[in-house]
Formats: structure tokens, C-alpha cells, sequence
């Protein structure tokens, strides 16, 4: 009987650890698939371009004869005559980009299309998916025919010339507005979908409630929408940031970076990997790429404290059930 | 944490040092022998497979049936398989390609590209000297010996021969026969102005005045009076040089920028845009649109390149060669200073061959002698005439089909005005600083003083040593 008890004692333990164990391991093979492709895409590539950062690695020196230059690149990268210019421009596009499309007219479709009949919401919906679903070369192209001289340009010669309005090609004409619009259009969507199911996933009694309390759908807006979208608005403002930061693929087709719409990764990218002659520097090139991937750590900070991203993953003070 | 970061790190820069060559090892007997059968690769860049450059590489084809004859001939049985490619991709990535190729040791056997990669490609062991100086390479076969003797110096690097000239070319300047007329200049004018642009009696600012006038008399619209490339290329080495720049000293070895020069090459692309003659924000606009306006869209200036006539003639055109010549009219790129002959850049397309590093293979030899027999009279004519470049070898001069061509005829003479681009490794970063500092200084974003010593900075800053500043 006492020996009986005992074996019941060590059973009770073994289960009490395999309970504390099983949640970790849980966790661990959760993680482990987005771990692995974090390392091999992110984290590898981002200490491969803080390696080559430090080299003078060029099609000069070949991918195997550059010599270790330390921080020269970095000293090179403030000396370059538009380095101030390119992030400025990069500055504004980023953040006009950022506010007007991919944060505020995400926003703005998100709160119509969920205050009108729904099958009208979704409809609208789609239509702003379609840039984000046409292949980046054919919806660039469009605007490049819609922007054009005429007899190539469909507003010109459709809207200026029978207006008796003086015409030309509107892209180089009105350059960073263009670059904003194109990249505007693709990124409000992003926001779009995300806002919209942040915004249907309100538990509806609290949304007609406050309608019953007499609340405007304005003010139903400002006091019980907006502040449930804190984490939605985090997610988007930063993931956004960092691929306004860093993605180019639109201005390299829409301009190739000519009329001053040389962004920062644009031109990591030219002085690296698209230089006329074939002379690439993939070391001053991995010098402006870990500077982006710099501000964009500074920048998520930044939004974290703004938002309050503590109080937000705190656990919940009382227990739904 | 902070420890495990740390022997990442030190691992992943152990993985790039370890990929320095520290020593080669004694060197190994290399078996040049070629089997029986063998396959050639040749990449030919910036060429659609149908376009008018497509016999960059379709060349090979007959060239490896006249070798494998006499081969056959001489009793030696060989079967060449060829694999030529016409690759439709701009310079730019074509290069990028071959880099990673040939790094990656799989480059194709033979490459035709712009003649400036002698020096960079040479200096990284991508591609293997021809001959040792310009009398072995004529003797090596009698094609060689036929190539226009001048070209051999767009190809030699360090004394040595490193490929092969495949076609050149001029750069003129194109005026409308049809606007200048209707501006006031008579049928004798407009007929000597190739002769006046050549002695050094038409500079560019006489390009702007007239441009201008033009544009004041109502028939050219603003910002058509003169129409430069609308994207990087070599032709904008042409402004500096008009202006007496130099490139390169070759005593030193290095680069050059003139100050002066270079100010004034800026000052003229901006002058161009406040005079109303160009539109401001020029650099950018698409090839498609560029080629239509320039040929039917009233521009009276235009720069571009002999090989532009032979598209325009087939593409813009709708009277074709015919109507070209009836409106418009080519000439030498004026000089910026007066009593100077006008001048163009030649920038001849050449073949290289690989080395067995970048191709891993050792049958450079055959593969010279099938470039050897890529360099055939007929063949080069053949390209010649579709795509209007000039001819690269003597007896092609006295082609009768070379000769009939008019329009190659009339430009021929601008051979004796051109130069070449110098063999740098570093050439593409200096042009690269220049069309930057152009651009931005065109564009209104600096003044022509401060572009130029943002320039100059700039090319200190990545040139270093090898550059000269004058």
C-alpha cells in the first residue's frame, strides 16, 4: 500500500513536469518554420550586407579580391553630393505615401465601405484590390500610357486637348506626385483589408449599443472604432514604413529613378546592381541598404512607444469567457 | 545572447574570407585538346533575337560551318554545335548577367558587348588577351589582318589584344531638313551645314540660336528644338570632349577630369532647357516616344546613334529610307568651341573570349578561330546594312553592297573624326559621376558651378588615386 502510494507521488510529478514541458515544446515547433525562414531571409542577408558594408567589394575588385575598408563606406555615403537630397526626397515619399494612401485612404475605405450596405462595401473593395492584383510591370505601364504625350497620353489627348488645355508628358511634369499616386494606389489596400476585418471583428453589441446611447456614427468613429484599431494601425504603419523604405520595384519601372525620384533604395540598388557601364559597387550599395534597414528598426521603435505597444500585449485584466 | 551574435558573425566572415584565393597552388598542366564534338555558347547583349542587331550572334552559325569545312578539309573530323543567343535585355543587366556567370564559372565561350569591358572584365580574369601586341594579332589569321587598322586600338588594353571588333559606329547629330527650311535657311545652307559643323564654323551655341529662332518663328514648338539621348549612353562623353575635355592620360594610366570642361558640359545642358529648346525634365523620357517625336514629331535637333537610321528607316518612317533622306540630315556632334572640328564617339561592339575560369572550359583557341571566321567580309556586310553600323574591315569598304548603302557611305568620313572611350576598369564609375552631375544640374537641383564641384568631389571620393584633375 505505502509502496503503491509512492509510485502514485512520482506519477503525479512526472506529469506535473511533462505539463511545465509540453508548452515549451509547443512553442518551440509553433516558432520554429517562421524562425528558420526569419534567419535565412532576414537575418543572414542583413549581417552578409553589414559585412559587405565594410568591404570595397565592386566589379572592380570582383566578388572575391575587396579588401576590408571598415567605415570608409559609411564616411563616402555623407560625402556624396545628393546623399542629403535623395533622403530627403525618400523622407517625403515615405511619409506623404504612408499618411495619404497606405494609413489615411485605407482608413477612409475601410470606415465607408463597412457603414454601407455590404455588398456594395465589398465591391468597392475589390475595385482598390485591383492594383495590388495587376503585375507591377502592366500596372505601371497604364499609368505611363494614362500620363503620356499625345497622341500616346489618354488623359492628354482625351481630357487636355479637348479642354484646350497646353499638354505634355505628365510624368516628368509632376514627378514625386506621380511616384506617391502609383505606389499609394497598390499600398491602400494593404491597409484596407487589414482596417476592415479589424473594424468587422467589433463585437457588435458594443456598436449598437453606442448608436442606442444616442452616439453619431462620428462620434461611434472617434470613441469606439479608432481606439480598437491601436493594433491594426500599429501593424500596417509599421509594416508599411519599412516597405516604403525599401521597396523601389514601381519607381524603377515608372521613372527609373529619373526627375529626382532617386529614393534611397533606388539608389542602393542603381549604384549596386544597374550602373551603365557595368561598374556595380555592392559595397556602397550594402552601405545605404543597412542604413535603411537602420532607420526602419528606429522607425518601428519609435512607432512602438507611440502607440503603446506594451499596453497592448499586456495580459488582459479580466478573462472574457 | 550578445556571445552567440558574436561567433555568428565571426562564422559568417570566416565564410567571405574564406572565399579570398590566398594562394593558387602550383600551376597544373591544362589539356587544351578539343574532342570531337563540341558545343560553343556565344551571349550576344542588347539584341532581340529578330531585332537588326541579331547577326551579333547568328554569325557564329555560319562561321562554325566554315571551320568545321576546313577542318575537314585538313582531315580533321569536328562537330561544332553552336548555341547562339541574342539576348533582348539592356546592357545594364546583360552585364550584370555575364558578371554572375562568369563568377559563377559559367560564362558562355564567347560574349559580344561594348568594347569599355576590355578593362574590367581583363582586370577580373573573365576574358583572355588575343595577342600580345597589334602586328601578332593581324598575323594570327587573315581576317584579323583585314580589320580597319584604328579599331585594334579600341581593344587593347595594357599592350595587349583582348577581343575581337565586331562593328563601330558614329554618333551624329540629325537636323530636319524641312523646319530648317521653313525657318529661313536656304537648300545651300542647310546643304553645307555638315561641312560647317566639320570645320568648326557651327559650335553648339550656334545649335541653341538656331533652336531658339526657330522656336521664336513659331515652327518648332517649345522644347523641341534640340533633343538629346533621353538616358545614360556614352554619347554624353561628346558634350565634355566639345568642350576640350580629356578622359584619360595614358602615360599615368588614370583618369581625367578638366574642371573647365566639365563646367561647360553642364552649363550647356542647362542652357538648353532655359533657352526653351529641350524640356526640362528630359532624361527619362521613353526610347518609343523619343524615336516617334525626333521623326515625326518636329524636333529640329537630335543626337543618336548611325544604328537609330537603319529602326527609323524600317520603323518611324512611313516613306522609309526614301522619305529619311528627303528630311532630315546628319552631321559630326558640333564642338562647344569655335574653329574646332566638329567630332563623334565610336564605341565599337567587339567579341571576347572567356577564360577557363569564367567558362570552364580551355578551348579558347578554337573558339578565336571561329571569332576569326565571325570576321568575314559578307558576314560583317550582311550586319552592316541591316543595322547601319560602319565597316570594321577594309575589304568592306569595297563591298559593292557596303558601297551602295548611301546613308553608310555619307557617314563613313566621321570615322576620321571619332574616339574611342578609354580601357579603365574605373571608366564606368567616372561616366556614371558625370551623367549624375549632368542630370541634376540640367534638371535646375544645382547650379553649374556647384554640380561641378560635386562632381569632382565625388570622383575623388570614388576614383581616388587614379583619377587626374586638371
Amino acid at each position: 500500500m505505502r509502496k503503491a502510494k509512492k509510485n502514485n507521488v512520482v506519477s503525479t510529478q512526472e506529469t506535473l513536469s511533462l505539463t511545465r514541458i509540453r508548452p515549451k515544446i509547443t512553442w518551440f515547433w509553433f516558432l520554429l518554420p517562421s524562425s528558420i525562414i526569419m534567419v535565412v531571409f532576414f537575418f543572414i542577408p542583413v549581417i552578409l550586407t553589414l559585412l559587405i558594408s565594410g568591404t570595397n567589394m565592386s566589379t572592380t575588385t570582383g566578388l572575391t579580391g575587396y579588401q576590408w575598408v571598415g567605415f570608409a563606406n559609411y564616411k563616402n555615403l555623407l560625402n556624396y553630393p545628393d546623399t542629403f537630397r535623395k533622403l530627403w526626397l525618400t523622407i517625403r515619399y515615405v511619409f506623404l505615401t504612408l499618411v495619404l494612401f497606405n494609413i489615411g485612404l485605407a482608413l477612409l475605405i475601410s470606415l465607408i465601405t463597412t457603414h454601407i450596405p455590404k455588398k456594395a462595401g465589398a465591391f468597392f473593395r475589390a475595385i482598390w484590390l485591383l492594383p495590388r492584383i495587376t503585375p507591377v510591370v502592366i500596372y505601371t505601364f497604364m499609368w505611363q500610357i494614362l500620363a503620356a504625350a499625345p497622341p500616346h497620353g489618354i488623359i492628354n489627348t482625351l481630357i487636355f486637348e479637348p479642354l484646350g488645355l497646353s499638354t505634355t508628358n505628365l510624368i516628368p511634369q509632376y514627378p514625386f506626385f506621380f511616384i506617391v499616386v502609383v505606389n499609394g494606389f497598390i499600398g491602400t489596400s494593404f491597409g484596407m483589408i487589414i482596417f476592415t476585418s479589424a473594424i468587422e471583428s467589433i463585437r457588435k453589441d458594443i456598436m449598437v449599443s453606442s448608436l442606442v446611447d444616442g452616439a453619431s456614427t462620428l462620434q461611434r468613429i472617434r470613441y469606439i472604432i479608432l481606439p480598437q484599431l491601436r493594433w491594426p494601425l500599429l501593424f500596417a504603419t509599421t509594416y508599411q514604413t519599412l516597405s516604403l523604405l525599401t521597396s523601389y520595384e514601381q519607381i524603377l519601372v515608372l521613372t527609373g529613378g529619373n526627375f529626382g525620384t532617386e529614393v534611397w533604395a533606388l539608389w542602393a540598388f542603381n549604384l549596386a546592381l544597374n550602373n551603365y557601364y557595368g561598374n556595380f559597387q555592392y559595397g556602397i550599395g550594402s552601405t545605404i541598404a543597412t542604413m535603411l534597414v537602420l532607420i526602419g528598426l528606429i522607425l518601428s521603435t519609435v512607432y512602438m512607444r507611440f502607440f503603446k505597444f506594451d499596453e497592448l500585449v499586456q495580459e488582459p485584466k479580466i478573462d472574457v469567457l | 545572447m550578445v556571445k552567440r551574435i558574436g561567433v555568428t558573425l565571426l562564422v559568417l566572415a570566416l565564410f567571405l574570407i574564406s572565399s579570398v584565393p590566398v594562394f593558387s597552388g602550383g600551376e597544373k598542366e591544362v589539356d587544351t585538346s578539343v574532342p570531337d564534338e563540341v558545343e560553343v555558347n556565344l551571349w550576344s547583349g542588347n539584341a532581340p533575337p529578330d531585332g537588326l542587331d541579331r547577326y551579333r550572334a547568328l554569325n557564329l552559325v555560319d562561321a562554325a560551318e566554315s571551320v568545321m569545312e576546313q577542318r575537314a578539309a585538313a582531315g580533321e573530323e569536328i562537330t561544332i554545335n553552336v548555341n547562339p543567343v541574342s539576348d533582348p535585355a539592356g546592357w545594364t543587366d546583360f552585364k550584370r548577367r555575364f558578371n554572375l556567370a562568369a563568377e559563377a564559372g559559367e560564362a558562355p565561350d564567347i560574349v559580344a558587348c561594348g568594347h569599355t569591358d576590355v578593362a574590367l572584365w581583363g582586370n577580373l580574369g573573365y576574358i583572355v588577351p588575343i595577342a600580345d601586341s597589334k602586328e601578332e594579332v593581324k598575323a594570327m589569321y587573315p581576317q584579323f589582318d583585314d580589320v580597319v587598322d584604328g579599331l585594334w586600338d579600341a581593344v587593347t588594353w595594357r599592350d595587349q589584344i583582348w577581343a575581337v571588333p565586331q562593328d563601330t559606329e558614329a554618333r551624329p547629330m540629325y537636323y530636319n531638313k524641312e523646319l530648317l527650311s521653313e525657318a529661313g535657311w536656304s537648300d545651300a545652307e542647310i546643304e553645307e551645314l555638315p561641312d560647317r559643323i566639320k570645320n568648326g564654323d557651327f559650335t553648339l551655341d550656334d545649335l541653341i540660336e538656331t533652336a531658339q529662332d526657330a522656336i521664336e518663328k513659331g515652327v518648332v514648338e517649345p522644347g523641341y528644338g534640340y533633343w538629346h539621348r533621353p538616358s545614360s549612353g556614352g554619347d554624353f562623353i561628346q558634350y565634355y570632349k566639345a568642350y576640350g575635355g580629356e578622359i584619360y592620360d595614358p602615360v599615368e594610366d588614370k583618369l581625367v577630369i578638366v574642371e573647365e570642361a566639365l563646367f561647360n558640359f553642364f552649363d550647356f545642358h542647362r542652357r538648353i532647357v532655359t533657352a526653351g529648346i529641350t524640356p526640362k525634365n528630359f532624361i527619362g523620357t521613353s526610347w518609343d516616344i523619343w524615336h516617334d517625336t525626333v521623326i515625326n514629331g518636329g524636333v529640329l535637333f537630335f543626337n543618336a546613334g548611325t544604328w537609330s537610321w537603319g529602326g527609323w528607316s524600317t520603323n518611324q518612317a512611313e516613306g522609309g529610307e526614301a522619305e529619311m533622306f528627303e528630311r532630315f540630315g546628319y552631321a559630326l556632334q558640333p564642338s562647344g568651341i569655335p574653329g574646332n572640328p566638329g567630332h563623334t564617339l565610336s564605341h565599337p561592339i567587339v567579341y571576347f573570349v572567356t577564360s577557363p575560369k569564367a567558362s570552364d572550359n580551355n578551348y579558347q583557341d578554337l573558339w578565336i578561330e571561329l571569332v576569326a571566321n565571325m570576321t568575314e567580309t559578307d558576314l560583317n556586310t550582311r550586319h552592316a546594312l541591316l543595322s547601319a553600323h560602319l565597316a570594321i574591315l577594309e575589304s568592306q569598304l569595297d563591298d559593292p553592297d557596303y558601297k551602295s548603302a548611301e546613308f553608310l557611305s555619307d557617314v563613313s568620313y566621321m570615322s576620321n573624326y571619332n574616339y574611342y572611350a578609354p580601357q579603365h576598369p574605373q571608366y564606368g564609375q567616372w561616366f556614371d559621376a558625370l551623367f549624375q552631375g549632368m542630370v541634376s544640374v540640367q534638371q535646375g537641383e544645382v547650379s553649374a558651378e556647384d554640380g561641378t564641384q560635386e562632381t569632382i568631389n565625388r570622383l575623388k571620393m570614388e576614383i581616388g588615386d587614379q583619377l587626374i584633375v586638371r
